[in-house]
């Protein structure tokens, strides 16, 4: 490796760096303030290090490694949700009964995982990502190990994921067995030497989406979701909904337009169906639920559905589409999970909607920014959802895709109904005094409180005035 | 050489059926043992003399006793010499001794005949070939190899960690939960 190379490689070696730095910190025995702030100290580096690398894309490293405009805006999105995640992290640990420090070394090497699918263009770096990405949530996961909830979402997501896995590796064995190159581009090739693809491609192929469906919980492999949601710690939950599906979003996009893989009539008709699927699942599922965490979960499920629609096209708008849906969608859901956090207690999270009655009346603040994050997350104007799924439309109809913008559109009515429920029973019920507990970490509750409000902001900020950002991404993905 | 592809297959499907068919857990490692020796084989017959060996040391070898210490070491108790004269009754071992005697036989017999490369299809792959593409093209692959490990590591030390508590059960704080 040249210096170059471990150059355009700064925001990974920056991560790995600092998972090894972090645990040298917890064996001298400092304390969780400490431990916290100097992860969102080497956090805002890595964050920062991307911006210092774009003047090499775009950079590969053969075979397994491509840094371009795309991959550093992913990566950007994945460091900067797990900036938020971190800084959430010290009120809800704090009060806990388990020691927080190991957490903040995976929250590392989960990230490191994700960026690293982010910047992959050969089987063998997505997996290893990938495998970086699930190992490490197994443990953050069932981190609160004395909750029953907890172990039961890890002992859940590690039996499917490594499930899932041994279908991805089985896909990726067929294709190698067909194409005889495991990185995308040689896999492109040679695929054009041959005229009419074998069914053993294809069903490589499929296995390949069963088991990246699995890692995006897209219908029909969306079972272990809602229960996982739930019995994370919340802002493991926010870093799940976002970060580990970006990464694994980015990969596929990346493999799938490499190999232009929509040419095959078959595969075009699953992911179709996949994406039919997973918008009205998604939405549906997420009605009758009572309690938020669920909720969100199943809204994370929809909004995966609304990539897909954007994914589908596979020309230059659907990159755009995806990407500054990836950004809207990152705000508001690390905003919801945000403040779930900050309401959640000792005992147990703030997860059962009657605990959001009057909170209007009671916290103007944090139910303003709740409400904000879902509207957008409904995509409701002057909000960046609206212009996120405003682009993805564009997209499909663009390139003649009108019954799955049209079931976009017919879903995203059902969606409006459980957002809104929400935001109704934090109008409701009468101004009752409740005795205001003191907090015992005042500085990072504000801090907390602060980033959410940007956040807040950030939302109106980019539905009104879209411009700045989508020129900065055609200016990274061109 | 197909011939003896297919008896391998053969063992090593059939092994693993009865490894998600047992009851008792060592029962069901001894016929892991056994697939994954014959997996070996497969992989010498496809020209991977090293990967066979790798599967041997490290999953037949080191993993495998890992595993049948953990459990013996969890079944402690004064009835356990008991139970284990119970399980070494002839029917329990003869299943996996049959199977691996097959494959041994047949890692003889190709040790054996060895044809100098017959079939050109097949290119052997040795050791230093296996270490020039791990420690050149795949070097970072390897490294975040490491950081895998490591984010196993710490979860495991996480999750398997006991908590200290040396309080009475009397004075034990009752709100922790």
């Amino acid at each position: 490796m040249s210096g170059n190379d471990f150059f355009a490689l700064l925001p990974l070696l920056v991560l790995a760096g600092s998972s090894v730095l972090i645990m040298l910190l917890i064996a001298i025995r400092l304390s969780h303030r400490i431990i916290q702030r100097s992860s969102s100290f080497l956090f805002l580096i890595a964050f920062l290090s991307i911006f210092y690398i774009q003047k090499v894309f775009p950079y590969s490293l053969e075979p397994l490694l491509i840094v371009d405009g795309f991959s550093a805006f992913i990566m950007g999105l994945i460091i900067f949700s797990s900036i938020v995640v971190n800084i959430l992290s010290y009120i809800y640990f704090e009060e806990k009964e388990e020691s927080p420090k190991e957490y903040y070394v995976l929250l590392f090497l989960c990230t490191l995982g994700a960026c690293v699918m982010a910047v992959s263009k050969h089987f063998v770096s997505l997996f290893l990502g990938l495998e970086i990405l699930t190992v490490g949530l197994y443990a953050l996961m069932a981190y609160l190990r004395g909750r029953n909830k907890s172990i039961e979402a890890g002992i859940k997501y590690l039996v499917l994921a490594a499930f899932s896995s041994a279908f991805l590796l089985f896909g990726m064995a067929l294709i190698y067995l067909e194409t005889g190159s495991m990185e995308f581009t040689q896999i492109a090739k040679n695929l054009d030497t041959i005229q009419i693809p074998s069914t053993l491609f294809i069903t490589g192929l499929g296995m390949m989406l069963v088991g990246v469906g699995f890692k995006l919980a897209v219908v029909p492999f969306h079972m272990w979701a809602a229960d996982v949601y739930q019995g994370a710690p919340v802002p493991i939950t926010a870093f799940i909904a976002t970060a580990s599906k970006a990464g694994v979003f980015a990969v596929l996009l990346r493999f799938f337009n490499e190999i232009d893989a929509f040419r095959y009539n078959q595969v075009l008709w699953t992911v179709t169906f996949i994406t039919i699927a997973t918008l009205i699942v998604g939405n549906l599922l997420a009605l009758q639920q009572k309690n938020v965490k669920r909720i969100l979960a199943y809204s994370s499920i929809a909004h995966l559905g609304y990539l897909l629609v954007a994914f589908i096209p596979g020309n230059t708008l659907s990159l755009y589409a995806v990407s500054f849906y990836l950004l809207a969608y990152f705000i508001c859901t690390l905003t919801a999970f945000g403040v779930i956090t900050l309401l959640s207690n000792k005992v147990g999270d703030a997860e059962d909607i009657d605990t959001y009655k009057a909170l209007f009346w009671q916290n103007p603040l944090l139910a303003f920014i709740f409400s904000v994050s879902l509207i957008s997350l409904a995509g409701i104007p002057l909000t960046a959802g609206f212009i996120g799924k405003f682009y993805i439309l564009l997209a499909a109809l663009q390139s003649g895709f009108w019954l799955i913008a049209l079931i976009l559109v017919i879903t995203s009515v059902f969606g409006l109904y459980y957002y809104l429920r929400i935001i109704t029973v934090m109008f409701s019920g009468n101004k009752i005094k409740v005795a205001k507990d003191v907090n015992p970490n005042p500085i990072f509750y504000a801090t907390s409180l602060i980033t959410l409000f940007i956040l807040t902001l950030l939302t109106i900020g980019i539905g009104v005035f879209p411009a700045g950002i989508m020129r900065l991404i055609e200016h990274l993905i061109r | 050489m197909d011939t003896i592809f297919y008896i391998t297959a053969a063992v090593s499907v059939f092994a693993t059926l009865m490894v998600i068919t047992r009851h008792n857990p060592v029962h069901a490692l001894l016929y892991l043992i056994v697939s994954l020796l014959s997996l070996s084989v497969i992989f010498y017959l496809l020209g991977a003399p090293f990967a066979a060996l790798l599967e041997i040391i490290i999953y037949a070898g080191a993993i495998m006793v890992l595993f049948i210490f953990v459990i013996m070491l969890l079944n402690l108790g004064k009835e356990t010499a008991k139970q284990e004269k119970e399980w070494l009754k002839p029917r329990i071992w003869v299943g996996p001794a049959f199977l691996s005697l097959i494959v041994f036989a047949e890692l003889f017999y190709l040790i054996y005949t060895s044809v100098p490369e017959t079939n050109s299809a097949i290119q052997t792959v040795d050791s230093k070939m296996v270490a020039v593409s791990l420690f050149k093209p795949y070097i970072l692959a390897v490294e975040l190899a490491a950081m895998l490990l490591m984010a196993g590591v710490v979860g495991a030390a996480h999750i398997g960690q006991h908590k200290k508590s040396n309080l009475h059960r009397f004075l034990k704080e009752t709100d922790d939960l």
